[in-house]
């Protein structure tokens, strides 16, 4: 049996029938056209499908879409809803060298952006230990690192 | 593989729960934050008819302290939620740790302590934590409510004595006493956000230089978490030495009946079993003192 | 002040802001209307016949459109080495015989994906199981079950190099190192799962997006195997999530996809779970390494005799060239005057072994960079002062394979001892006994293969360049982007050398209809060399017509050099008599009635051996702090110095190296497969270790720049070979700590344990 389901995703409001084993992942990618959330893994472990929900970054691969209904939900597509500008931790990935392949970005910012939120100013460790669920193959991180400290900052200015 | 197809009950209330549980008994399987249940759907190793969701039930996500109840833990309590709690860290600094060295970060925000302890991995994270300090689980059924310790709670990897029209009402763990000290110690070859090749929980209550109380729980060692019960009896009543502490590590070592397994060897984890014991117990020992002598 | 505008500048990659906001499409990000969505069903066993498919129950499951094995295919065996058909072992589907765990032996497509899963479950397949080979020694012992018909004694290939005299060498030898290493199987782990999707058109001709390194090989291979003609196959690369070599060929899945969608009439696509990816993925070759190496006194190389057993598994996949290359690595960064290399390429009933970053070096560096430590302990020298003595310098030969041109390895290995503090800091290591360890490693690598085993008429690479009277140009490039990024390193040459800026370049690559023939892929550090090199060709025949007008407008002197900076071309010596690039491809067009400024260019690596046309080389040093109770070992600081040619995107080249380190660094301690009989054990990340942010460590870089005159702007590989030296890197340093030096990895706490007599006993 479908449930009809309704999701806030980008401040955008859906309703929507889905079956109890669909993944907050597949409906985003599947079904709203989001796909800037990936598929990496399946088990939480690689971070590659990160999204917001309330406030908190979680693994959309093992989030129902059912348990889903009614929450807020922020995808790397919401973080600089107009596609002109970009938000200050994007812009500084693209300027410091921390996306290869970019698998892991829309994932990877969308846990710096609660790593940022929930502490302005963090340092070294706090940071590779606010990414430590996100898996990247390309980087080393430690641009990813430098990108995040440097987004802080300019955070912090503005 | 995508997950295989259930049918979604979603309880408005705790009751309501209870009785879909008795009513659809062993086809059904309860999911607190989902994140060790929908991994083994994804995976085969498990494919219920219905699945429970409990997130549908407000306000089970509570983590209350009092100063003679300790501290109580809601069914729907997160993993991230304790591990940051100020109280929780300062009270029972073991168990905060285990929560903050859980999995990672989005998982921690999504899982719970009460769904770490019904999973019952041999390697879960939060259990040598808390059996070290003693909690008890309460466990509700249609009409009736049982109290049981986690030290007789697990049977083995994945098994509890919890009934299929059982679940887990809350957690309690007893207020600390005067002199105690805990901690958790996990051993993986990753860096810390991983799953444990072994882990080593241990709670001390000190007078001056003298142990009054040990508990040490040994984690991934063993069918379930496990007290090394010997080893903790070395240390009761006694002095705390370099050799004593070396004695019950080394106890603690021989009590542990690992195996071989993906992860790790059994010589390995026996091996820490000795080493995560002794630096367990001097961390124990260090926190239980009074602050002056810090 | 630098002489170029933007070579050696830190210019962003030119496809971030999609990739950070996105926007950036991925093979899986594509949907086609009415697309269907397949499944693969694999062999549960290691070896075995297949005595009967019954596929009956899964076709007549409603929503699933079609149902096939390897008997409804052409039977076409595929395999990048065209040029020696034996080689090409490996069908898309199996056919008779199914040699791993894992082999594809039937493919379901259905109107959703939960369907296609049911319906692999109703295929009934009976299977009579084999006996199998679950390792190099087992497939190699006398009587062994046979894997493939046309290779009695499971070895696929035997390669051999060999010059100077080996018995004249060793006599001379005051010190011979003599040696064992075994070195284990890792698993790519790109971030993006493979996946592609296939479109047929009404002519039957196939259109393929695919998540591949390669695409002209994939359409190459496609073709032959659907039975179709090389232009009716279109292959499509959109972004791609990363490969390191695990992306480079025709797989089983980019067959189906399209043999489906020709079938079905419909969209079809196919995207592989990480299960599929760590279970049954390619892997780098586990190999067992004997080595001999004879040294004088003074600690000057006398000769190596080197063998290579690499375990294959089940076909023969990118491994052919795998030996090949391993035992050229066998012979780099060193004068050996006298060298042989034996390489067995060895079945086993495991999934197959591929090409992964270093394609063979990792493996023969962690053999011989090892045994320049111990020969070094043994004779009494400093690591680095025997490598000096021995090093490669420019000029230097491998007999009939290869010449060194641009070479900074001797400059890399002082400047890595100076900014690591490594005699101070190495000596305070031995002396204390608190676990501190001080290692170093090297590596020299190749900037694109010259052997060619796919066998193709084309050039190594190309690209064309279109001029717009607005002042704009559009570069097609059938260089192949997988996250290394070369779309804005060619963007870069094609700005530097027609004085653009990187937003006046259009760019379309990767798309074997569109993109000029042809490219060979993203694989063996070739792009920026090779396919730079055709972006400069192209380039120059655009300045050459350029120039022309310029020349003519202004009534030039046939002497006068022609500038392309800032949007203007001028005589260098007059740089006020310019026209802007927009007039002067204006006035070209004009004096062609019309025809639009449009160049091709080209490149074929001519009179450079059989290897490569230049080769890269560095030194690093590691710091380790050894737990000698857990037996943890924590990197804590990695000082790196290389030679890459002129550095054409600094910020890139660093991203390369930190990249490389982690890789190297889940080689050396954490990365594994846990095997059982052929069953790969662990095939989650949760259990499949690829480092994490908190296990990176901080490090330090210096590039020794060299100018390589056969590579744009001077330039060389940069991507890959640095992968290799961090393994070896650490494993001298955890020795150092130690005391017990390891001659196989990973080095995981239980080995360090067991090492040092630190286990205790069960």
């Amino acid at each position: 049996m479908k449930h009809l389901i309704h999701l806030k995703v980008n401040g955008d409001d859906y309703e929507l029938a889905v079956a109890p084993h669909r993944t907050l992942n597949e409906v985003l990618r599947e079904d709203l056209a989001l796909t800037g959330t990936k598929f990496g893994c399946g088990t939480g472990d690689c971070g590659a499908c990160t999204v917001i929900m309330n406030g908190r970054n979680v693994s959309s691969c093992l989030t129902l879409a059912v348990e889903a209904n009614g929450q807020d939900i922020m995808t790397i597509e919401g973080l600089a809803p107009s596609g002109q500008e970009l938000h200050p931790i994007q812009e500084a990935f693209v300027t410091y060298g921390a996306i290869q392949c970019g698998f892991c970005t829309p994932g990877m910012i969308m846990s710096a952006k609660v790593l940022l939120d929930k502490n302005p100013n963090p340092d070294e460790p706090d940071i590779r230990a606010g990414l430590s669920g996100n898996l990247c193959r390309c980087t080393g991180y430690n641009k990813i690192v430098e990108a995040i400290e440097k987004a802080a900052h300019q955070m912090n200015q503005d | 593989m995508p997950l295989p197809k259930f049918k979604y009950l979603a309880p408005k209330t705790w009751e309501e729960a209870c009785a879909m549980l008795a009513q659809y008994k062993g086809k059904v399987r309860v999911m607190a934050g989902g994140t060790d249940l929908l991994i083994k759907m994804s995976l085969g190793a498990a494919a219920p008819e219905y699945v429970i969701g409990l997130k549908n039930i407000p306000g089970l996500d509570y983590i209350k302290y009092d100063q003679t109840k300790g501290l109580t833990l809601g069914p729907l309590a997160l993993l991230a939620d304790v591990a940051d709690h100020p109280m929780i860290k300062e009270k029972y600094d073991a168990v905060a740790h285990a929560a903050s060295v859980t999995a990672t970060v989005q998982v921690r925000n999504m899982g719970t302590v009460a769904g770490n302890i019904c999973n019952a991995a041999p390697s879960a994270d939060n259990i040598p934590a808390l059996m070290a300090l003693d909690a008890e689980v309460t466990l509700a059924r249609l009409g009736g409510k049982r109290t049981v310790k986690l030290d007789d709670f697990f049977q083995g990897p994945g098994k509890t004595v919890m009934e299929p029209e059982e679940l887990l009402e809350k957690i309690t763990v007893p207020a600390p006493l005067p002199g105690s000290g805990t901690a958790y110690l996990k051993i993986s070859p990753r860096s810390k956000v991983d799953i444990a090749a072994v882990g080593v929980g241990a709670h001390l209550v000190m007078a001056g230089d003298v142990c009054q109380m040990a508990r040490i729980v040994l984690g991934a060692v063993a069918p379930v978490p496990m007290r090394a019960r010997k080893a903790e009896s070395l240390l009761t009543g006694q002095q705390l030495t370099t050799d004593l502490i070396n004695q019950t590590a080394a106890q603690a070592a021989d009590e542990a009946r690992p195996i071989t397994d993906v992860r790790t060897t059994a010589e390995y984890r026996k091996t820490m079993v000795y080493v995560l014991t002794r630096r367990a117990i001097n961390a124990c020992a260090q926190k239980a003192l009074p602050p002056c002598a810090k | 002040m630098s002489k170029y505008s933007i070579i050696g500048t830190n210019t962003p990659r030119v496809d971030s802001p999609a990739k950070a906001t996105g926007r950036a499409l991925y093979a899986d990000d594509i949907k086609l209307p009415g697309m269907l969505h397949g499944q693969i069903l694999r062999s549960p066993l290691a070896h075995a016949r297949i005595l009967n498919i019954d596929i009956s129950k899964a076709a007549a499951l409603p929503g699933v459109k079609a149902v096939i094995t390897g008997e409804d295919t052409p039977k076409v065996k595929f395999g990048n080495w065209r040029l020696f058909p034996d080689t090409q072992d490996e069908y898309p589907l199996a056919v008779d015989k199914v040699r791993f765990i894992g082999d594809e032996v039937a493919a379901v497509v259905a109107i959703d994906n939960d369907l296609a899963c049911e319906a692999l479950d109703l295929i009934k397949v009976e299977y009579e199981e084999l006996p199998a080979n679950f390792s190099v020694d087992e497939s190699m012992a006398p009587g062994a079950p046979v894997i493939h018909d046309y290779r009695p004694d499971n070895i696929s290939l035997n390669r051999k190099i060999e010059y100077g005299d080996l018995v004249k060498g060793f006599a001379e030898a005051d010190f011979i190192a003599e040696n064992t290493f075994e070195v284990h199987a890792v698993s790519h782990a790109y971030m993006e799962p493979c996946a592609c999707v296939a479109q047929s058109d009404d002519d039957g001709r196939v259109t393929l997006w695919t998540s591949t390194q390669v695409p002209y090989i994939v359409q190459c291979l496609l073709a032959s195997t659907l039975g179709l003609r090389e232009n009716d196959v279109r292959v499509i690369k959109p972004v791609v999530g990363g490969g390191f070599g695990g992306k480079m060929e025709l797989r089983a899945w980019e067959f189906c996809a399209a043999f489906l969608a020709r079938r079905t009439g419909k969209p079809v696509k196919f995207r592989l779970s990480r299960t599929d990816e760590l279970a049954y993925g390619r892997r780098r070759h586990g190999m067992k390494l004997y080595s001999k190496v004879g040294f004088k006194k003074d600690g000057t190389i006398t000769a190596k005799d080197f063998r290579a057993d690499l375990d294959g598994g089940a076909y023969n996949s990118m491994g052919p060239t795998a030996t090949f290359l391993c035992g050229n690595f066998g012979a780099m960064l060193y004068r050996y005057p006298n060298y042989r290399y034996n390489g067995y390429h060895i079945y086993t009933n495991k999934p197959p072994a591929g090409a992964m970053r270093g394609f063979g070096a990792p493996q023969a560096l962690f053999a011989s960079e090892t045994q320049m430590n111990m020969a070094a302990e043994a004779l009494g020298l400093d690591p680095i002062e025997i490598r000096i003595k021995n090093a490669m310098v420019p000029g230097d030969q491998i007999p009939d394979v290869a010449t060194v041109s641009s070479c900074g390895f001797i400059e890399c290995l002082q400047e890595v001892a100076k900014m690591s503090g490594w005699k101070a800091k190495r000596a305070a290591c031995a002396e204390s006994r608190d676990g501190k360890g001080m290692g170093v490693g090297c590596y020299s690598f190749i900037s694109g293969g010259v052997f060619n085993w796919l066998y193709t008429q084309y050039t190594f690479s190309a690209a064309e360049i279109r001029a717009f009277e607005d002042g704009t140009v559009h570069l097609l490039t059938p260089a192949t982007d997988i996250g290394q990024g070369s779309d804005t390193t060619l963007k870069q040459i094609l700005a530097e050398e027609l004085g653009l800026r990187m937003e006046d370049i259009r760019l379309t690559v990767a798309d074997t209809s569109v993109t000029p023939q042809s490219d060979l892929g993203t694989w063996g550090s070739r792009v920026t060399l090779m396919g730079g090199n055709a972006v400069r060709d192209a380039a120059a025949k655009i300045k050459k017509a350029l120039a022309g007008v310029v020349s003519l407008k202004f009534d030039l002197n046939v002497i006068h050099d022609i500038g392309f900076k800032d949007g203007k071309i001028f005589p260098v010596t007059r740089p006020d008599r310019c026209l802007t690039f927009g007039q002067a491809v204006h006035m070209h067009q004009k004096f062609k009635r019309g025809e639009p400024l449009v160049a091709r260019g080209y490149y074929v690596p001519r009179g450079k051996g059989l290897v490569t046309p230049a080769f890269s080389f560095g030194a690093q040093v590691a710091e380790v702090q050894v737990d000698r109770e857990t037996g943890i070992v924590k990197v804590e600081k990695m000082y790196t110095a290389h030679d890459c040619g002129t550095v054409i995107n600094p910020m890139s080249v660093d991203g390369q190296l930190e990249g490389s380190i982690e890789m190297g660094l889940g080689y050396a301690l954490c990365e594994r497969f846990v095997m059982d009989k052929g069953r790969t054990l662990n095939t989650t990340f949760l259990d499949y270790k690829v480092p994490t942010a908190l296990d990176m460590p901080p490090g330090e870089s210096v590039c020794i720049e060299t100018f390589e005159s056969e590579g744009p702007f001077g330039a060389k590989e940069a991507g890959e070979g640095l992968v290799s030296p961090t393994a070896p890197a650490i494993a001298e340093a955890i020795s150092q700590a130690t005391g017990y030096r390891f001659k196989d990895l990973p080095i995981t706490p239980e080995k360090v344990l067991e090492g040092i007599g630190g286990l205790r006993k069960v």
